[in-house]
């Protein structure tokens, strides 16, 4: 059943799912699909998302993350938020019908997330898990886009190999424009999610959260993983000056496992200062915060 | 008022024909003067337009005074060439037809390459020309400014000038679709054809400035690659500078291949996944197929620039239905305007007749009044001509209106006939006064 509250993010759901359809249809017929529509369903969406984030934050009276389906809807802001300021200064052709799908498939996603299932059993009012936090969503909002990016890379790549001169073929900018941004924002996020773990770490200590075992925690390990997959990229590029194929093959790898650190660690039974609660003790818990 | 284009073009007529009735600028000028002279009588206005696929006069003549022979005879003579030389390889159409003939020119839609943009600036140039000769007025301006305007409306709302149609401006679209830009890029090319040339200078156009070429042929190679500041390399050292070309062109005239897939490989290691773009444009192929198959690399042969061109002129032949349409509806626009054109001098006629009548009864009036001061007597005048302007506001309104569905030139008889208006220059009244 879905609950009244969520009417809002149902409802940047249907106005993100407008969105990526319109910039869809935009590629296949530009005489039917106005450009238009897709921009302004997605900020009317970016729109209704902030206020719900707001609504979510002042309900609890903490940034909205006191549980996953809240961090899931805090994320895909971020991401909506990283990708309109970079499309403001990069004007980045036809991004948006690679990256919007992926936020509407994410954020049905995150609606079966929704309710207190997975509660935070932390105070939130700490200055390390919010240095923790912040950094690492912006950071993987990067990470998100640079994988549109690498899927658009591919997509090109290959109808310039297979010589496949369709309309998609002209809205896609160069290899090189797309190789260059996929790099920039991998170097925007990776010093973030840097930042995010040092951080983490620091909270972990002070705050002893993750119990003695903290470094056998799934999501702490695969977010060293997450990190360490971002850092040989950089070290590609950087020092070998790799790019092409691999470098965006490497960066679909690197947020499908950013992804799974994020949601997938959960299925495995790591808690992650999360704890499985029922309905009536999720306002008990805050409460006691 | 009637419009009236003669010419020729590469369709009817062969160019034997055709340069012998070109115009060069200087020529131009003496014609549009010459002709404007002569037909001043017939409140004559022309523009001709002269590039090497067509010769067109476009002429505008009260009650289309200005016959197609007395073009022909004008023609001739300023040629000095026999009438029957070129009159059977003529066209000529009148009024719509003439506006429809020149919308499809201006809109590239009667060119050699449909759908290029050359045409447009060429008859803007033919515009200007005649018009800082004096030799346009009201009719061909107004209509040569719409031609432009339909022109510009084609190219907007239809692809047809979208497309790219030639080898090597398609092979240029691909490699924007690799690189960004050119700039910093190495361009390689193997052997020193015409083709190869014109690829050059395309990529230069666009910004490529670092030029390596290699010819079998050294002192054709330096050549090549002086007219491009390049330098020129030894035909045996391709392989050591393969690997720091982006952009490689071959176009050599060899029977075996020039560059192997074992060479762009090793080449490809050292590049570290940055792209490489082969154009082979050479019959016998002079790369490598398997090249087509290694990471990061491009190959494109002439049968995969040809069929894009193929494809992209038929797109273009796709657009003329929808182009025709919108032309259509621009010339009838133009139609309804001239329609209103004609009607305008007997408006302001009207106009005038009014106010004259209004002056002498106000003139007539001033000595019975002479208790009025300066102030008072300016509200009179005021009131008066306000009044005839009222009055004739509604009529000129509507007969504007219906002119554009056709019918100006009844109303312009209606309106005489009612208010007894002549007019020095209306060639019909002219002809009721004398009969």
């Amino acid at each position: 059943m879905i609950q009244l509250p969520h009417i809002p993010f149902i409802i940047t759901i249907i106005l993100y799912f407008t969105s990526s359809l319109w910039s869809i249809g935009y590629i296949i017929k530009p005489s039917v699909f106005d450009k238009k529509v897709a921009k302004w369903t997605m900020m009317m969406g970016f729109f209704v998302h902030s206020g719900f984030i707001v609504f979510l934050g002042l309900e609890s009276g903490n940034i909205p993350i006191t549980n996953v389906y809240e961090s899931f809807v805090s994320l895909l802001w971020c991401i909506l938020f990283v990708y309109i300021n970079l499309d403001y200064l990069y004007k980045l052709l036809s991004l948006d019908t690679f990256l919007l799908p992926v936020v509407t498939a994410l954020s049905i996603w995150a609606l079966t997330f929704d309710g207190g299932n997975l509660l935070i059993t932390v105070s939130l009012q700490n200055f390390w898990l919010i240095a923790h936090i912040i950094p690492i969503f912006v950071g993987y909002a990067a990470f998100t886009i640079s994988f549109s990016l690498s899927i658009m890379y591919l997509t090109q790549q290959r109808q310039l190999k297979h010589k496949l001169f369709g309309s998609l073929f002209n809205k896609l900018p160069s290899l090189e424009g797309i190789d260059k941004l996929m790099w920039k924002t991998i170097s925007f996020g990776f010093p973030l999610l840097t930042i995010g773990l040092v951080f983490g770490a620091f909270w972990v200590k002070t705050q002893n959260v993750l119990g003695e075992m903290w470094y056998l925690d799934y999501k702490v390990i695969l977010g060293l993983a997450t990190w360490l997959i971002y850092a040989a990229l950089l070290h590609m590029r950087l020092i070998a000056s790799f790019h092409g194929t691999k470098i965006a093959c490497l960066t679909i790898v690197g947020f499908c496992l950013v992804l799974f650190t994020f949601i997938g660690t959960f299925f495995m039974g790591s808690k992650h200062a999360f704890q499985r609660v029922s309905e009536q003790t999720h306002t008990e818990v805050l409460n006691v915060q | 008022m009637s419009i009236l284009v003669v010419g020729l073009n590469h369709k009817s007529a062969p160019v034997e024909v055709r340069e012998k009735l070109a115009f060069n600028p200087n020529s131009i000028n003496t014609a549009l003067s010459l002709f404007s002279q002569k037909y001043q009588d017939q409140n004559a206005e022309i523009v001709i337009l002269s590039t090497c696929n067509r010769v067109e006069l476009y002429i505008s003549s009260q009650d289309g005074a200005i016959k197609v022979e007395d073009v022909f005879s004008f023609l001739a003579d300023f040629h000095k060439v026999e009438l029957t030389a070129f009159s059977s390889y003529m066209y000529h159409y009148k009024d719509d037809h003439a506006v429809n003939h020149l919308f499809f020119v201006t809109s590239s839609l009667d060119s050699m390459v449909l759908g290029e943009s050359q045409i447009l600036s060429q008859v803007k140039e033919a515009y200007t020309m005649a018009a800082m000769e004096e030799a346009t007025g009201k009719i061909l301006n107004q209509l040569f400014q719409q031609a432009l305007n339909a022109a510009k409306i084609v190219h907007t709302r239809t692809s047809i000038g979208k497309r790219k149609v030639s080898i090597s401006s398609v092979a240029v679209e691909f490699a924007e679709k690799i690189f960004q830009d050119f700039a910093g890029k190495i361009v390689l090319v193997v052997g020193a054809g015409e083709m190869c040339e014109l690829l050059l200078k395309h990529l230069y156009e666009e910004g490529a400035r670092t030029f390596i070429v290699a010819n079998r042929t050294y002192e054709r190679a330096e050549a090549l690659a002086n007219e491009y500041h390049g330098q020129a390399i030894k035909y045996e050292l391709l392989g050591e500078y393969l690997e720091k070309a982006d952009i490689v062109i071959t176009s050599t005239s060899a029977p075996h291949y020039v560059i192997h897939a074992d060479q762009v490989k090793e080449a490809i290691k050292h590049r570290r996944g940055n792209p490489m773009f082969l154009i082979d444009i050479a019959v016998p192929r002079d790369v490598e197929p398997e090249v087509a198959n290694i990471d990061n690399v491009y190959l494109y042969n002439i049968d995969d620039l040809q069929s894009v061109v193929s494809q992209n002129i038929d797109e273009r032949n796709r657009e003329v239905e929808k182009c025709r349409v919108l032309i259509e509806e621009e010339v009838e626009r133009f139609m309804a305007r001239l329609e209103e054109m004609k009607i305008e001098p007997a408006i302001t006629h009207l106009r005038n007749h009014f106010h004259t009548i209004g002056k002498e009864e106000l003139d007539r009036l001033k000595p019975k009044l002479k208790n009025l001061d300066n102030g008072d007597w300016e509200q009179v005048i005021y009131t008066m001509e306000r009044t005839i302007n009222k009055l004739l506001h509604h009529p000129a309104k509507v007969a504007k209106q219906e002119a554009k569905n056709g019918g100006g030139y009844r109303y312009v008889e209606t309106i005489k006939k009612l208010f007894g208006i002549f007019h020095h220059t209306d060639h019909s009244q002219h002809k009721e006064k004398t009969e």
